[in-house]
């Protein structure tokens, strides 16, 4: 037996003797033909060995008796259809191989239907399976991460869009009210206008009242629109224009300083030796208004 | 009697003479009471087909670890197979094999070789005398990728699906029917569960067998019937392993023997490796021939002396 040849040869460079020269060729071929290396020779080798009649004999050796049950096999043979699949297209591969087994399964399970036997795994049947719990818990688990990431993107995409369409909206809403704006300033000037003309009669006040029939607009537009009614800037005030929220928040401590110094908050701190103060032995603080005034009276 | 009869003929006498006296006790054996008439002359039926398969599974030293993983997961697929320790020697690889394989009791073999940390043999043997074939596997994935996610009992028979070109070619019914006894699970099978949950599938394309394991999941609500309408509702969800197997050559003996074929479009890995080496050494000698080249282009036509070659020489 050529055990020791076909063997060890094999492995290393699969020139076994026979092959010798073929392979060689081929090699050189191959490194000339072709650009890429691909897996496969591009022609078979001429000396290979296809033993058809061995091949058979030794089919007939080890097959099981015709007559058995097809039970003990559970094979099914699947026409592929006539279109080869492309080996590289990943997707077509793999969409082949699921539809062969599904067509496999319809099949079987129609012939297990038939004969009567049970298949079908009953929900209460608790056998160890191939993975173990922990590894399902981790496919779960990056499932369920994949799908978080999946949603996320989804949010973060149709805030921006949403966003996108503020704006727009919130322009056009400006342009209008600007338009607006200049709509009512213009009736005005016309209105005066008229009224000059005519004299300043009284007749013309009421024809132009309908113009002015809106007052709110005004105000809003004054405020520059923006939503929300900024609280009126008064001149005596000074805590520092815009109102933020921080500031807003301490409102508190504004109304206590208010209630101890008054109006004019730290800078306008009152004076704090006066002649009541100088002859007050105790020290306290008697309500700054009455120090204020005082002050002011003295001058 | 038989007594002038010859040796040969005793056997034709007894059943003669039974016509004639009353029905003989029925004869006893070992296994209990055998009944005459029933006995022999009638072809008795085929005794009952027990698929006594067992599978021995090994693997070489220095193997890798992907490797090692697909062979376990192949060792948890296959209840009626047997794990063995690694197997050391080199040279004598087939005695040894065949020796393990008789002292184990087993019926085939699915030996794995790593080589070179790289490569992966699969020997695929029937064991007593049978037909051997070496594989190389490509394109491995374990079924610890987190990516499949399918789950079946263990040890629960499969089915398994081929596609149809495997009966076009001897060699392929050969390898078919070799898959069908090594990865069909023996009918009653100690270790083997009762229902069918999963399926493999086997297909050739591009003349390798790809192998895939696939999840059945159906609605159903009793054992034996699926719901109305729940084979369309099918899913497969896989399981894995997946790997990719390349003939090399089938043997008439189990590990060695005559060759009975071989793959013509097969090349070795380590061949594909030594051209990619000789392309990439290919490029430096190239330029330096192309250098050459140009050189002595340039030698044998020498440029005309340029008139404006001096212009600007004055131009200080």
């Amino acid at each position: 037996m050529s055990l020791g040849d076909d063997f060890v040869e094999d492995d290393e460079m699969n020139m076994s003797d026979e092959d010798g020269a073929a392979s060689d060729s081929e090699a050189e071929s191959l490194s000339d033909s072709d650009n890429e290396i691909t897996e496969k020779l591009t022609e078979p080798t001429k000396t290979a060995v296809y033993n058809r009649d061995g091949l058979l004999d030794k089919l007939q050796d080890i097959s099981w008796p015709e007559d058995v049950e097809w039970t003990h096999k559970l094979t099914v043979e699947i026409d592929q259809g006539q279109e080869a699949v492309d080996v590289n297209d990943d997707l077509a591969r793999e969409m082949a191989f699921y539809t062969q087994a599904l067509e496999g399964t319809r099949q079987v399970f129609g012939k297990l239907q038939e004969m009567g036997l049970p298949f079908l795994r009953p929900a209460d049947y608790y056998a160890e399976m191939v993975k173990s719990d922990t590894h399902m818990e981790k496919v779960k688990s990056k499932l369920l991460y994949e799908k978080k990431q999946m949603e996320e993107t989804e949010e973060r995409r149709k805030a921006r869009d949403n966003k996108k369409m503020a704006k727009e909206v919130q322009s056009q809403k400006m342009k209008e009210r600007a338009k607006q704006k200049k709509d009512e300033i213009e009736s005005v000037k016309k209105w005066r206008k008229q009224r000059q003309k005519s004299g300043f009669s009284e007749k013309g006040a009421g024809e132009l009242d309908l113009e002015f029939g809106n007052g709110k607009s005004f105000q809003r537009g004054g405020g520059g629109g923006g939503g929300k009614k900024r609280p009126g800037v008064s001149p005596g005030d000074r805590s520092g224009g815009k109102g933020k929220s921080a500031s807003r928040m301490n409102n508190k401590k504004r109304e206590f300083r208010d209630s101890k110094f008054g109006h004019g908050g730290r800078k306008g701190l009152s004076k704090q030796n006066t002649a009541e103060t100088t002859n007050d032995f105790k020290g306290g603080f008697r309500g700054s208004k009455a120090g204020g005034s005082n002050k002011r009276q003295k001058r | 009697m038989g007594k002038k009869r010859k040796h040969s003929e005793t056997e034709a006498a007894p059943p003669v003479k039974n016509d004639y006296s009353a029905p003989e006790r029925p004869k006893r054996t070992l296994l209990g009471w055998k009944d005459k008439n029933e006995d022999a002359e009638e072809p008795k039926a085929a005794p009952v087909f027990r698929n006594k398969e067992k599978v021995l599974v090994t693997c070489s030293r220095r193997i890798s670890f992907r490797y090692r993983h697909l062979m376990l997961n192949i060792v948890s697929l296959l209840p009626h197979c047997k794990k063995d320790s690694k197997v050391e020697a080199k040279s004598s690889k087939g005695e040894t094999l065949n020796e393990l394989v008789e002292l184990k009791g087993s019926s085939s073999c699915l030996f794995f070789e790593c080589r070179k940390h790289k490569d992966l043999y699969m020997w695929m043997v029937k064991s007593p005398s049978g037909p051997s074939v070496k594989f190389l596997v490509n394109a491995v994935h374990t079924m610890e990728e987190l990516k499949l996610t399918g789950n079946h009992l263990k040890g629960s028979r499969p089915l398994l699906t081929f596609s149809s070109n495997f009966d076009k070619d001897v060699n392929w019914k050969l390898l078919k029917e070799m898959l069908t006894q090594v990865f069909g699970i023996p009918k009653e099978h100690r270790k083997s569960k009762p229902y069918h949950d999963h399926v493999f599938a086997f297909s050739i394309v591009d003349d390798h067998i790809w192998f895939r394991n696939y999840q059945i999941s159906v609605p159903h609500n009793e054992a034996d019937k699926v719901a109305r309408g729940g084979l369309d509702k099918m899913t497969l969800v896989e399981v894995g392993p997946r790997f990719c197997l390349n003939p090399i050559k089938i043997f008439g003996g189990s590990f060695g023997g005559p060759t009975l074929y071989e793959n013509p479009f097969y090349v070795s890995p380590n061949q594909i490796r030594a051209l990619e080496k000789r392309n990439k050494a290919g490029k430096f000698a190239k330029k330096i021939k192309a250098k050459t080249r140009r050189k002595m282009h340039e030698l044998s036509n020498p440029l005309e002396p340029d008139e404006f070659a001096d212009m600007w020489k004055d131009d200080e």
